[in-house]
């Protein structure tokens, strides 16, 4: 489903963060992507993402190649195809929790009707429905990781990726959001998670780790 | 230094420097763009590329409505001019008043054209008129120049002490220029050459001859103007000696000139593009039935007066 191939990223010309990467993600497979800070886990994601362009190389979804899109078709496929749990959560502080969970769709034009009835679907999945009208700012760490969660499902995406999901949370929420994780991978969802957080490497659900620190 | 044209100065200005900015990104791109390279000039050249098509987008958005605003001024302007009976005298006040009209009216045409060809390069991933896009904006770029530069010697040449020659002096069929021996042709060659040409449009739309169906509509813009000027119009007005392109815009006529340019311009536009650029199947259908549509709504528009006239008198003009 994801193809990497001869993957090169530098940011600065002779510094690869990434180099020639070779990776095949199934349908389906939840990838748990361990390294250190610096290894690269987070630019992967932004490639796969395609908020990054490759130096060299190609990353392929559904034999789409997405590196070379421009601009306003990289932000259609993600639209369409991605959802994405960021490590600060990156939602709107002003916002409210059900504001910042249809957020993804407001480019589609859906009736509001069908909003909220998707916004409830969503917030009930991952517990959050007791917040929809509360302000972000105002919600606990855990209480805005399930908000970012929602939104990222939101669109129904067929890959979710998740980048450092639990740098900010204490060990009980971590291991909420692990169940999360095993919910979102039974609706067979392409699932990649990079962290270095350690409670991720004895999950017996994770089909496959991959090291960027070997 | 009328309000009217003040405003006209500064929108200007504004074109002048944000044009100038699209047209240095414009340079950059037709220089080192290339869709095959990974490198972070690249990338910055594709941003830049959106920079410069959402520049060269609004400017085109703010054209039209300031081609009228632009009509509207010289008819106020006309009030004051001693002699002018409407915007045909402030045109022909300056040796520079034709020659601007006629530059915003190519003006439009071809910003219309680049939008069009931005819009299919849109549409597809490879977006295959990038190049073209901006290398046809270069001398689209020199136009606007000219045309600013123009509308500024055109007003700052206005001596309003000057007696000027009204529409009824400047587009006389009597005076010997070429103008005048052009509207002044037989009405049966006009109207023969209008519906003809006319005839052509139709037929090469049944049988969807693209190139056939984009030159027949050039040349029934020519042909259209040159019988409204010097035939149709002249039932509009219910005169014979009125050969005025500007008297229809005004209130005394119901304004039906706006309906007219409107038909016609968006009428060949469309006829005229799809000769040029690559429609799918779906969208090249829709392009040519709204042609066909305007331009039959310029022709039946038309008509119509002559009817009426001769509805209501027995005899034509």
């Amino acid at each position: 489903m994801i193809e990497i191939k001869n993957l090169s990223k530098s940011f600065q010309e002779g510094t690869d963060v990434l180099k020639n990467l070779n990776l095949h993600f199934k349908e389906g497979e939840l990838i748990v992507i361990k390294g250190k800070s610096g290894s690269g886990k987070s630019t992967l994601l932004s490639l796969i993402a395609a908020l990054l362009k490759p130096t060299k190389g190609e990353v392929i979804v559904d034999s789409k190649h997405i590196s070379k899109l421009p601009d306003h078709f990289s932000s259609a496929y993600r639209r369409d195809n991605i959802g994405i749990i960021f490590q600060k959560y990156n939602l709107i502080a002003d916002l409210s929790v059900k504001e910042n969970i249809i957020l993804p769709l407001v480019p589609l034009n859906i009736s509001k009707k069908e909003l909220d009835v998707r916004a409830q679907e969503v917030m009930s999945a991952f517990h959050i429905e007791h917040k929809a009208d509360e302000l972000v700012k105002n919600l606990s760490g855990g209480e805005q990781q399930r908000a970012a969660i929602a939104r990222a499902n939101i669109a129904n995406p067929k890959i979710i990726l998740a980048d450092e999901p639990t740098a900010n949370l204490d060990e009980k929420l971590s291991l909420a959001f692990i169940e999360m994780l095993k919910e979102m991978k039974q609706e067979s969802k392409t699932i990649i998670v990079a962290t270095h957080d350690p409670l991720f490497f004895e999950l017996d659900f994770v089909d496959r780790f991959v090291d960027f620190d070997s | 230094m009328t309000p009217e044209v003040l405003t006209l100065f500064i929108l200007n200005a504004l074109f002048f420097i944000f044009a100038t900015l699209a047209f240095i990104l414009a340079i950059k791109i037709n220089l080192w763009y290339d869709k095959n390279a990974t490198t972070p000039k690249q990338y910055a050249l594709e941003k830049q590329s959106y920079l410069t098509a959402t520049i060269i987008k609004y400017i085109f958005a703010i054209k039209i409505p300031l081609f009228i605003f632009f009509i509207f001024t010289l008819e106020k302007i006309s009030i004051i001019l001693p002699g002018a009976m409407c915007s045909a005298g402030v045109v022909n006040a300056t040796e520079y008043g034709i020659y601007l009209v006629m530059l915003k009216l190519l003006n439009l045409y071809l910003f219309a054209y680049w939008i069009v060809l931005h819009v299919q390069d849109m549409k597809s991933e490879k977006q295959p008129y990038i190049k073209l896009k901006f290398q046809l904006f270069v001398p689209l770029y020199f136009l606007l120049v000219a045309e600013i530069a123009l509308e500024a010697m055109m007003f700052f040449s206005i001596d309003i002490k000057n007696v000027v020659d009204c529409c009824g002096v400047v587009f006389s069929i009597s005076d010997g220029t070429y103008m005048a021996q052009i509207i002044g042709a037989s009405p049966l060659i006009q109207t023969t050459l209008f519906y003809g040409v006319f005839g052509v449009i139709v037929f090469t739309y049944i049988i969807r001859q693209k190139r056939a169906f984009a030159i027949a509509n050039i040349l029934f813009v020519f042909v259209a103007l040159v019988s409204l000027v010097g035939f149709f119009g002249t039932y509009v007005y219910e005169m014979p000696t009125h050969h005025c392109p500007f008297c229809f815009l005004a209130y005394e006529y119901n304004y039906v000139g706006y309906f007219l340019y409107i038909f016609l311009f968006v009428g060949t536009f469309w006829g005229a593009v799809l000769g040029v650029v690559a429609f799918d199947a779906q969208e090249e259908k829709r392009r040519y039935r709204v042609s066909l549509l305007f331009n039959t709504a310029y022709l039946l528009l038309v008509s119509f007066y002559v009817l009426l006239y001769y509805m209501q008198n027995s005899v034509l003009l």
